[in-house]
């Protein structure tokens, strides 16, 4: 299956676009996430806590990497740093050819809109929606009509092999199918990277194992750079690159 | 934008909370509407008494027919002014009546209330042409047969078709037919012959006010003018309408007025019911919400997502208000009349612009209910989406 959904720049997608292009700044050719000296400090109280010290880090275009490392070692802040969430301490951060160290809230939504694709570990669909409204969400950020999102909506599901549960709501789907169902909610706005955190962590062997073939088909035959934060070793092992954190570095 | 089937399936899921939301604003707006209603309703019964082509005659410096004494011979007089209408014989169109309030027991509680009996000359019929006798007969002039309004019928005793009653001490009267009068306030009356109640009373010789019958309303200028210009006669003009207006504004304001401030106070309750909800819904939600702004939603799309759905919440309760307020419509309120201090059954009158407003402040309600909650929406970091 090579078919796609293809989202392109809406309108405001553009305008978007050109907003954040005040940030982007030239990353090598083959990287699309480039950290430099990135460190992020939260404070409890007036005690400095060092979550990330000096991380350097690229991954290229269409890079498969996975993130491990014990708690508290920093692997999902670096996660939530690359995907938009959260915003460094110091150092630069570019991310497909954007500085998210400079960007505004509602600049870092409007790139993360257009940029990201999110898979959780809990899913994080929206238990009164179907499949495909979940999956018709981020398309509700763009120009398209309305037969257009629901076209495209039920492409990314038929990506994921789940054409038959489209109108069944997430306590209607199995955990396999509710993580399919985030994947196709992730790539249906075409987004250059896929931050997963933890994807397989509450499922099954197998149903773990589906999830991350599936992940290698978005790698291999759409393109997408993937990001994954795991701990379990054999889903590590299904990316180009593994990468262990301990107390904010990597090592 | 978020999708609003997004908000409704919420409120639907967390059904007990909905519904207990719903009920409080529902019954804020069911009392506010049933007052605004009912004021109308007072409005309506009054206003429809009067008319702009009628003008009332009392003594100068009275505010009501109750406080007007006119002498029997100023009638011809005020009859012969300009401007009022003749009929085919060239009799000018006037009638001199007679009002009193009489203590009456009530039926169905304990305690009186005051009616008030209109005396009325022969010819009522020929100047009141909307009187209609809905039952029984027309009284016989000269005797203590009286008939009754509709919305008296009932309610007092011995004021039933065929029943008697007390008109003074030891003068009892005969209901001998129930009229209606185009929903005025003359159907919460009692009418008898003008020299009955004038013998009953001890007001030998006297109306309470004159009415007459003008050839156009532009002709109340005129009359006026001939009759308050006499200083000697000592009366006021005023145009039927306009009098029952006056009638109409203290009970009316009263009841708005009493209505709206029990409504206000309800909703500061209901409004805390619905932010209660609110709060609760975003807390239990704080992790699709953060989905949400990771997934690119704004803050201000959060903001709006969460005070339309305490709008529909609001609503939905508003909507249930005026259903249950529409019921009234069907029920007959007796109430005091400030100004004649007797006792006028009213009913609850929906209108247009009263179901309006009321839906407006449930929505008002919403708004400022959800309106903190939908703040703290806004404020749930896109972080909480990957939190466990």
């Amino acid at each position: 299956m090579n078919s796609s959904p293809q989202a392109s720049p809406s309108g405001s997608d553009r305008g978007a676009a050109s907003d954040i292009a005040e940030h982007a700044r030239p990353t090598t050719a083959e990287s699309i996430i480039s950290l430099r000296g990135v460190r992020k400090t939260y404070f409890r109280g007036k005690e400095p806590i060092h979550v990330l010290q000096d991380l350097d880090l690229e991954v290229p275009v269409g890079g498969y990497e996975a993130l491990m490392g014990p708690s508290g070692s920093g692997k999902s802040t670096l996660l939530n740093l690359i995907a938009g969430l959260d915003r460094p301490s110091a150092g630069s951060l570019l991310v497909a050819g954007a500085d998210l160290g400079a960007m505004s809230d509602s600049q870092l939504a409007r790139w993360r809109a257009n940029t990201i694709g999110f898979i959780f570990q809990a899913y994080n669909l929206m238990p009164v929606l179907t499949a495909v409204e979940n999956v018709e969400l981020p398309l509700l950020l763009t120009k398209l009509s309305a037969s257009e999102r629901k076209r495209r909506a039920q492409t990314a599901l038929r990506i994921v092999g789940l054409e038959d549960r489209m109108h069944h709501y997430p306590r209607q789907l199995s955990g396999g199918q509710e993580q399919r169902v985030a994947i196709a909610r992730a790539i249906v706005n075409d987004p250059q990277v896929l931050v997963a955190d933890e994807p397989t962590g509450d499922l099954d062997r197998q149903s773990a194992d589906e999830i991350l073939t599936l992940l290698e088909r978005m790698n291999r035959e759409l393109h997408k750079t993937i990001i994954m934060v795991t701990h379990d070793p054999a889903a590590a092992e299904r990316a180009h690159i593994t990468r262990r954190l301990n107390k904010g570095q990597l090592i | 934008m978020i999708p609003i089937a997004y908000n409704l399936r919420s409120l639907a899921v967390r059904r007990t909370t909905t519904l207990a939301s719903v009920l409080g604003i529902g019954l804020v707006v069911f009392v506010l509407a049933g007052a605004l209603m009912l004021s109308a309703g007072i409005k309506q019964t009054l206003g429809r008494s009067g008319k702009s082509d009628i003008a009332i005659v009392l003594r100068k410096g009275s505010d009501a027919e109750m406080a007007s004494s006119i002498e029997s011979p100023t009638l011809g007089l005020i009859l012969s002014a300009p401007g009022v209408k003749k009929d085919a014989s060239g009799s000018p169109l006037g009638i001199g009546e007679l009002l009193i309030v009489a203590t009456m027991d009530k039926i169905g509680v304990d305690g009186v209330s005051n009616v008030q009996i209109r005396g009325v000359p022969e010819q009522v019929g020929r100047f009141r042409k909307g009187l209609q006798i809905v039952d029984g007969r027309a009284a016989q002039p000269g005797t203590d047969e009286v008939i009754i309004g509709q919305r008296l019928r009932g309610r007092f005793k011995g004021l039933d078709l065929g029943q008697s009653f007390d008109l003074r001490k030891n003068r009892p009267a005969k209901v001998v037919g129930v009229f209606a009068y185009e929903g005025s306030s003359h159907e919460s009356e009692i009418w008898a012959d003008i020299d009955t109640v004038r013998q009953a009373f001890g007001r030998a010789g006297l109306f309470s006010s004159v009415r007459v019958q003008l050839s156009s309303p532009s002709q109340f200028d005129a009359f006026e003018a001939v009759i308050e210009g006499d200083k000697a006669l000592g009366l006021d003009a005023l145009r039927e309408d306009r009098y029952y207006e006056k009638q109409s504004e203290g009970t009316s304001i009263f009841v708005t007025g009493l209505g709206v401030v029990i409504a206000v106070i309800f909703s500061i309750g209901a409004m805390i019911g619905a932010m209660i909800t609110m709060y609760a819904s975003i807390a239990s939600r704080s992790r699709e919400i953060g989905t949400l702004r990771a997934l690119g939603f704004s803050r201000p799309a959060i903001m709006i997502s969460f005070l339309l759905e305490a709008l529909a919440l609001a609503l939905s309760g508003g909507l249930l208000g005026i259903a249950l307020s529409l019921c009234l419509g069907t029920v007959r309120f007796s109430m005091m009349n400030f100004a004649s201090w007797s006792e006028i059954v009213f009913s609850f009158s929906p209108t247009p612009g009263i179901l309006l407003s009321a839906l407006v402040f449930a929505g008002l309600m919403g708004l400022f209910g959800g309106l903190f909650p939908a703040l703290r929406a806004t404020r749930i970091s896109p972080l909480s989406a990957m939190r466990d």
